[in-house]
């Protein structure tokens, strides 16, 4: 009996300890979960060894305005000729080691680009003709497909991170422009002759030929707050050659041809400098300061090399990033151009959904 | 067992116990609880005494439309059109069962054409410019569950609603055939009959809704240069969707959402009547609500994927919730 009552207060005395014990469990200082939410603040600027990140997004941009080429600003809805701007993309990154990241990524835009309505009014004394001519450029297509590789700093982030980003753009896109669907309609009322010429050239994406880029970054936390510059230089690999088509109109029914032409891409230069503020685990809010410029490159019209206008750009994106659960997060920031010259100036809302998986990790 | 076992036996006994019983709190739901929950785990109807204050915006620029014959097609001509609508909404609970909607939304459209026109070597720039800004037409709602969740896995309502011709119908400030005031009213009384449907599978809230407005006759002037007011009668319209919402965490849930409408053709009661032409769309509407505490914010866009007749622009729409 003696025994017995020992061993069940022996029993009793594991099973109350245990309770205690079951709250000291040593958790894993950077489990998978641990670095799939770790804040904005706290992690290096290229993906953990072993993590896969699917990124996809669309901006929507509305081209109400443009910068001339004295930098003033030009309200392109005054003339009708305001347009919207479609951009999807999708990317994806592995993280090789700790250091090394791969990634590659492609793009799908839509825009339509009208220009000033002329109608052209021709009368005789017995009757009157009026010819209307609508001018209609569409972009649309996949993007180039671009792959890249990031190096960073040996180290776990701490406090500062650098990396460096080497990638190509393969011209793995239908860059030459296909041919126009031009219509013409016609209608006769009493004396009067009324035609309707609606111009429409089908332009594609993708730049043509092969493209590098070149982009370092740096990333300095302190307690909440986080500044991050980087610095982008896409340039092209050699000259390209596409087609210009051309069209001649006869009989009420348009005829087309194309040309050869030859261009050299600019090159394009970006730098950004944002303001991060970690104001939770999961909600990082940013402030985000863009200047784009193009320098260089050539148009040939005609057998003569025209030089492309300089383009410069400044914008200001305010933005969020709200982790919804350990794998998805969403990223959103709203873009208000400053300044700038011989570009769109578009007001434009860019939304990306990121999805963050480490398949060879428990 | 001498003294001191025992009593070590006695604290292991409620040290074990007690380990046992701290499993078994319950969970109390206190108004403030109701307040926050979300659009999956909220009732379809407000609870008795509650109050919903909310502002849905809507944004849409008009860049491509779905023809007559249901083609997509770019506006051709040089022309810049925008509209948005700030939607006010006051939703009251009168009982668990009957919910009472007050709508009304401020409307800020911009329509600008312009024209060269070239006329024996002379040119002509014409510019049409036409805003409408002010209060448009409001709506007052009830819906009442008729198979309330309580009782079964899913709920059925009904919702009345009738429509008030508040806003301004007519054009105003006409400066000429070109500069003139947009109206920011349809001009005419409407009465609608919806009824949905909605089962909670938590995370999941599948729903379905099919509606139909009556658009009564009115009287408007209906181009600028009408000296007159004409009557007129908007196509009736019908409505439906199927929607599945899902929690992607506690407090944020995906919205998903395919509708249809089908507007009837409608008439212009002129000398000799006009028709108004038919339209429908088909739409996916994807999107995203935050239930933070009893504040609600979400944001969607509604894709037009088919249709004749419409704007294949998406429309953004931003809402603010807050229940009091």
């Amino acid at each position: 009996m003696k025994n017995v009552s020992a061993l069940l207060l022996i029993i009793l005395l594991s099973l109350s300890l245990s309770y205690d014990a079951a709250g000291q469990k040593v958790t894993p200082e950077r489990d998978k979960y641990v670095l799939l939410t770790m804040p904005y603040n706290q992690r290096p600027l290229n993906l953990y060894r072993g993590q896969v990140q699917a990124n996809a997004g669309y901006k929507f941009a509305v081209r109400a305005q443009s910068f001339n080429a004295d930098g003033d600003l030009v309200y392109l809805k005054n003339y009708g000729t305001g347009s919207v701007y479609h951009y999807y993309f999708v990317n994806l990154r592995y993280g090789l080691t700790s250091f090394i990241e791969l990634g590659a990524e492609t793009n799908f835009l839509r825009r339509g680009i009208r220009e000033a309505s002329v109608t052209v009014v021709s009368t005789t004394l017995t009757s009157a003709e009026r010819i209307t001519v609508n001018k209609l450029t569409e972009s649309r297509g996949m993007g180039d497909i671009f792959l890249y590789t990031a190096l960073r700093l040996p180290v776990q982030y701490k406090w500062f991170d650098i990396d460096i980003t080497g990638g190509i753009f393969l011209p793995t896109s239908g860059y030459e422009p296909e041919i126009p669907s031009n219509t013409i309609t016609s209608a006769s009322l009493a004396s009067e002759n009324t035609s309707t010429i609606n111009l429409h050239y089908n332009n594609t994406n993708g730049y043509g030929v092969p493209v590098y880029l070149l982009a370092t970054a740096s990333k300095i936390s302190y307690k909440d707050f986080t500044v991050e510059a980087e610095w982008t230089m896409r340039t092209p690999g050699k000259e390209g050659q596409n087609i210009r088509w051309e069209e001649t109109l006869a009989e009420k029914s348009f005829s087309y041809y194309n040309q050869l032409y030859s261009y050299l891409l600019s090159d394009i230069y970006t730098f950004d400098f944002s303001l991060h503020y970690q104001a939770t685990g999961w909600f990082n809010l940013s402030l985000n300061g863009s200047f784009f410029r193009t320098k260089g490159g050539w148009t040939e019209y005609w057998g003569n090399k025209y030089r492309n206008p300089e383009k410069k750009l400044i914008n200001l994106e305010p933005g969020f990033e709200l982790q919804i659960s350990p794998g998805l997060k969403i990223c959103q920031l709203a873009g208000f151009p400053l300044s700038g010259k011989n570009n769109d100036a578009p007001f434009y809302m860019f939304t990306t959904l990121s999805y963050s998986i480490f398949p060879f990790m428990r | 067992m001498n003294q001191s076992a025992k009593t070590l036996f006695i604290i292991c006994l409620l040290r074990v116990l007690s380990s046992s019983l701290r499993g078994q709190t319950e969970q109390l739901l206190v108004p403030s609880d109701l307040k926050q929950q979300t659009i999956v785990t909220e009732p379809v109807t407000l609870r008795k005494g509650f109050l919903r204050m909310g502002l849905l915006v809507n944004y849409r620029i008009a860049d491509r439309f779905f023809d007559n014959s249901g083609d997509k097609q770019y506006y051709r001509n040089s022309t810049w059109s925008s509209k948005s609508a700030y939607g006010i909404t006051l939703q009251y609970g009168i009982t668990d069962r009957l919910q009472a909607d007050l709508i009304s939304e401020y409307m800020n459209s911009l329509e600008e054409t312009q024209n060269t026109e070239v006329v024996a070597g002379t040119t002509v720039v014409t510019v049409d410019k036409h805003r409408g800004i002010g209060l448009g037409d409001s709506h007052l709602a009830l819906k009442y569950q008729i198979i309330p969740e309580k009782e079964r896995r899913f709920s059925f309502s009904g919702k009345m609603k009738m429509t008030f011709p508040t806003g301004a119908k007519n054009p105003r400030n006409i400066r000429s055939e070109n500069q003139y005031d947009l109206p920011v009213g349809d001009g005419t009384f409407a009465l609608g009959l919806n009824l949905s449907a909605r089962i909670i599978v938590y995370p999941y809230s599948f729903s379905g809704y099919s509606a139909y407005t009556y658009n009564f006759k009115g009287t408007k002037v209906i181009r600028p240069t009408d000296t007159a007011e004409s009557e007129f009668k908007i196509g009736n319209l019908f409505e439906t969707g199927v929607a599945g919402n899902l929690h992607l965490n506690e407090w944020i849930v995906l919205g998903n959402e395919i509708n249809y409408y089908n507007e009837g053709q409608g008439v212009i009661e002129y000398i000799t009547p006009e028709p108004i032409p038919s339209s429908w769309a088909l739409s996916y509407e994807p999107g995203l609500v935050f239930q933070v505490h009893r504040f609600r914010l979400g944001e969607s866009v509604k894709i037009p994927v088919f249709g004749k007749n419409v704007p294949a622009d998406p429309l953004f729409v931003i809402m603010a919730q807050y229940i009091f």
